[in-house]
């Protein structure tokens, strides 16, 4: 044992750059395996932890402000709850902070604790008197206000002001950034702050053991059945709300899981590389250990060694340093469910890990290593090194042909000279590539659909009326403006549909929609009073298809309606409708705007506008320039898509770096003769520099379709996982020409590796290698 | 006689070594004489042919070929040198095993842009009498007709001068004499051949010319062809000299 492991230290010291090589592969990979499985590992568990601690409700279902709250109360026990909260009374609030107005279903709550949906007070106290509110942790941070900050209420005509008593953690509801939010005030409080119309009850209820959203989708069907018709409004079960709150670990932590598989593909086949060539290297050494009493299996462990001992420093660094980078992740996580955060590792998992990675690199370096071991001695003795690739020599003559100078038709040839080293080397190229155009692709997909989500391009300003302004005044002081060029009036109300337990979100425009830039993945938008689109969610649960006539039901009564298009929408993870105002008309005629979606004339100045329509109304009216920057979760996905994209691609490099170092030295004596008869260091270097690009080529060009296909592939995942299907145009993100540049660029990435070991062979010592026989 | 070669003072110390392999060696070497360069194992030959061939630098010393001062040019000069001026033939061929016996030889035309050298470098194999072997691989050619490819490359640029090392060291006697028939043959032909070899007889068969070198340094320099010292002599001398 002990003349393998001086054989091996021995081998390692005088293959410092291999052993680098393995090292900083083998890092990337495992530091990113890392990452993904701890955040893999930990995604449910803050949630169901925070869940449990808090008493998370497992269904809220808001009433008519009509029902009878005995006949509420009652809801319990008709399904079974083990518990419940309410019935809260709440209203639907509008209030200004500073300079911006904010809107909140404000809950009419006397104690934060009880039996379900405990609220942890994270700073402050609960409200204690009328004029005291408690906001949500997520929505103060987001929107910069603290604990004794003073805001006024804009929805009611006094206008009275509150106080911010406490930030509070909710379980039941999405971060501010994915979700509208509630906010906490004495129920007392809450006839003084409520106007017609925008009043509803909510029910909380929590079960023995956590039901499945099928169950819950019965118990909401049970409770309809049971009380008048229209009396439920809204519903929303803990499922629904613990994606929202994983959704973003969740994607990172996909994209991290086929990335990092992608970053073990390439190390192995990097790995498998570097023996094979140090074997091909090293045949009379093998030839000598066998003949010095070496066995088979020992030159085998010698070469084992040598792979597994650079790879065990690099899952030692690796292995913490991922850990550490899914701290963040995690830490984020745990401050948005009101959890302290506490470093997470496993220590099982990561020794799981390291076994994983270490078998990973062990078996790719197994096959070459064995056939280190079945040399017979007496042939390898005899010669330096194994027989040189001879493949390549079609390749070779096709570019003499094709009159290309004689350095560059020797790379040609060179590049595939040993077509499982350049397979291998293919492999590492390939997904570099993939990866840089999947990281280059689905940020602007998500830009894209961000875009169409935020009316980008298409919509200036966004003025919110309070109920207590009427849409008339709201309409005048916008149309007086010289600069407003179109409005669209947007207003939100939940129907029943045949099919979806939950009551779904209808979003219903007056004017102009169809200009608003909503991404239609099938069909048309509306055109006329009963048409809607849905996303694909909805369209699926529902069983409709585009064309289906269906009845659905607002307040009690029925409506009908037609699908005439999909649209891409991932609020309500895809269960919404989109109508036009007259499709209401006769079930709702009191219907009124919560929002108008302004688009100015060209060259307007926005500010300016927002500026004299605020002042038109100060307190009834929020007039905000369209905010269409990109929601936090997103960020952090195309950040972690950055940095995958850069590992994967280095690795990539160091794919093609070590293959073209195994070249140059298998190579040694063919670059020197060829010196000897005129080639030109510069001449030399093109030569490597060819076979580098050869390979870099055929792998950007089988690459970027791949890429293509992995970025739509994802994305539809993505779109899935929100309830949707992917509009075309997300998927048209890429140009002609960058599809065109990507292979050049891995061309160009793949010549600055070749310098270096272009160099060395460029300074081959003619006269040491060529007597050196 | 028109100078070809000269070699002043030159010194080569090889790195760690702590004499040098060649220790003030002076010299000139005319055109078209077939020159034989002897001595044992280690004594500097192969150095000096390097030298020659701007395959190495001296340390010291200057070493002018055709006119042009070697250690005034670069890399990329002493590339364009050796590919326009010098044909070098191997002790161990170093044909590039990818390539067939043509593509082999026509290697240093086409390095010098010279892309139609196809018939020249036919004629040449079928001059040196393996003309039907052209698309074969090396792997599938005997040492001696490996040689002759090897020796067909070194003249495709029609070199100024011909240097070889050895070449019939790895060939059998029968396949050794035929080419140092070729080179002879060439010679008559007015080419100008410089030979490294340790074998006496060999380097006394056609050669007009026998420098002797010992530890780096030129012991004798006889001209068999002008001077009355029989070549029995020089072989016996040298041979003498490589058993010492």
């Amino acid at each position: 044992m002990t003349a393998i492991l001086v054989k091996a230290i021995a081998d390692l010291r005088r293959r410092r750059l291999q052993a680098g090589v393995i090292f900083v592969t083998a890092f990337l990979a495992v530091g990113t395996g890392t990452m993904a499985l701890t955040l893999l590992s930990q995604t449910h568990d803050p949630y169901q932890t925070a869940f449990d601690a808090q008493k998370g409700a497992h269904l809220q279902v808001a009433y008519d402000s009509r029902t009878d709250p005995a006949a509420m109360a009652g809801t319990s026990r008709l399904i079974g709850a083990t518990a419940f909260g309410g019935p809260y009374p709440v209203t639907s609030l509008q209030f200004q902070a500073g300079s911006r107005k904010f809107g909140v279903d404000t809950i009419g709550r006397d104690d934060p604790g009880g039996g379900v949906e405990q609220l942890r007070i994270t700073a402050g106290h609960w409200p204690s008197t009328n004029d005291e509110i408690a906001l949500t942790r997520s929505f103060s941070e987001l929107n910069h206000i603290s604990v004794g900050q003073q805001i006024k209420v804009v929805s009611v005509a006094q206008e009275p002001a509150l106080t911010v008593a406490a930030e509070v953690v909710d379980i039941d509801e999405g971060s501010a950034d994915l979700s509208s939010q509630h906010a906490w005030v004495l129920s007392t409080a809450i006839p003084a702050l409520t106007v017609e119309g925008s009043s509803y009850y909510l029910m909380t209820y929590r079960f023995a053991t956590d039901p499945s959203s099928a169950e819950l989708q019965a118990d909401i069907n049970r409770i309809r059945a049971a009380l008048p018709p229209g009396s439920i409004v809204g519903s929303l079960n803990y499922v629904l709300v613990r994606s929202i709150f994983n959704i973003t670990n969740q994607i990172v932590t996909s994209v991290l899981i086929a990335f990092s598989i992608f970053a073990l593909a390439a190390t192995a086949a990097i790995v498998a590389n570097l023996v094979t060539g140090i074997v091909i290297s090293a045949y009379r050494e093998i030839g000598i250990m066998k003949a010095i009493g070496f066995a088979p299996w020992q030159v085998v462990a010698v070469f084992e060694l040598q792979i597994l001992m650079p790879a065990t420093a690099a899952c030692l660094v690796g292995i913490p340093l991922g850990i550490l980078a899914s701290q963040p992740l995690l830490a984020n996580s745990s401050h948005a469910l009101g959890l302290a955060y506490v470093p997470t590792f496993s220590i099982g998992l990561d020794l799981l890990t390291l076994a994983g990675a270490l078998l990973i690199v062990a078996l790719a370096a197994l096959l070459p290593a064995f056939r280190a071991g079945l040399l017979k001695p007496v042939v390898v003795i005899a010669n330096a090194s194994a027989p040189r690739g001879r493949s390549g020599r079609s390749l070779r003559r096709l570019a003499t042909r094709l009159r290309f100078p004689r350095p560059i038709a020797l790379g040609i040839g060179d590049a595939f000279a040993r077509p499982a080293r350049a397979i291998l080397t293919l492999v590492a190229i390939l997904l570099g590539i993939a990866t840089v155009t999947v990281a280059l692709g689905l940020p602007r997909s998500f830009t894209a659909i961000n875009n169409s989500e935020t009316y980008a391009g298409n919509v200036d300003v966004v003025v919110r009326k309070s109920p207590a302004l009427s849409d008339a005044d709201a309409l005048r002081i916008i149309n007086a403006q010289p600069e407003t060029a179109r409005v669209v009036a947007e207003t939100g109300d939940n129907f029943s549909v045949p099919g979806i337990g939950d009551p779904v979100n209808a979003r219903v425009f007056r004017g102009d929609s169809s200009r608003l830039g909503y991404l239609l993945v099938a069909g048309r938008w509306f055109s006329g009073p009963g048409e809607v689109l849905a996303p694909k969610a909805l369209i699926q649960d529902a069983h409709l298809t585009l064309g289906d006539h269906f009845s659905a039901s607002l307040h009690g009564s029925t409506v009908r309606l037609v699908l005439v298009g999909e649209v891409y929408e991932i609020n309500s993870l895809g269960h919404s409708l989109f109508m036009d105002w007259a499709t209401l008309s006769t079930v709702a005629p009191d219907l009124t705007p919560d929002a108008y979606l302004i688009t100015l004339t060209p060259g307007a100045a926005v500010a300016a506008y927002v500026q004299r329509v605020a002042a038109a109304q100060p307190d009834l009216l929020d007039v905000q320039a369209n905010d269409t920057s990109i929601i936090g979760p997103v960020k952090v996905i195309d950040t972690v898509l950055l940095i995958i994209a850069a590992v994967i691609a280095l690795i990539g490099v160091g794919g093609i770096f070590n293959t073209l170092l195994l070249n140059t030295r298998e190579r040694v004596r063919d670059t020197a003769t060829l010196k000897a008869v005129g080639m030109s260091p510069r001449q030399v270097m093109v030569m490597v520099a060819t076979s580098a690009a050869v390979i870099a080529l055929v792998g950007g060009i089988i690459a970027v379709p791949a890429g293509v296909g992995l970025h739509a592939y994802l994305l539809d995942l993505v779109s899935n996982s929100a309830g949707n299907d992917t509009p075309s145009a997300a998927y048209r993100v890429f140009s002609p020409l960058e599809l065109l540049a990507l292979p050049i660029i891995g061309v160009l990435v793949a010549v600055a590796a070749a310098l270096i070991p272009g160099g060395w062979a460029a300074r081959t010592n003619m006269v040491e290698v060529l007597h050196a026989e | 006689m028109i100078e070809l070669v000269r070699l002043t003072d030159v010194v080569k110390v090889y790195q760690g070594g702590i004499t040098g392999a060649l220790n003030g060696v002076s010299l000139s070497i005319a055109q078209g004489e077939f020159t034989a360069v002897m001595g044992p194992s280690g004594s500097g030959k192969s150095t000096l042919l390097n030298l020659i061939a701007g395959l190495d630098r001296p340390t010291s010393g200057r070493v002018v070929v055709g006119g042009t001062e070697l250690g005034e040019l670069g890399e990329a000069g002493l590339a364009r040198f050796r590919r326009d001026h010098v044909g070098f033939v191997f002790q161990f061929f170093h044909l590039l095993p990818n390539l067939t016996a043509l593509e082999n030889v026509l290697i240093p035309a086409q390095l010098k842009g010279r892309e139609n050298a196809d018939a020249r470098g036919r004629d040449l194999l079928e001059r040196l009498g393996i003309g039907e072997v052209a698309n074969r691989y090396p792997a599938k050619l005997s040492g001696g007709q490996q040689q002759r490819v090897a020796i067909a490359r070194a003249l495709i640029n029609k070199p100024t001068l011909l240097l070889a090392d050895e070449p019939t060291g790895a060939l059998d006697t029968n396949s050794g004499d035929q080419v140092m028939d070729l080179l002879a043959q060439l010679h008559r032909d007015g080419q100008t051949i410089l030979l490294v070899t340790h074998d006496a007889k060999l380097a006394t068969r056609h050669s007009a010319r026998v420098i002797s070198v010992t530890d780096g340094k030129i012991v004798d320099d006889a001209r068999l062809e002008t001077t009355d010292r029989p070549a029995a002599d020089v072989v016996r001398l040298r041979s003498e000299e490589t058993s010492r």
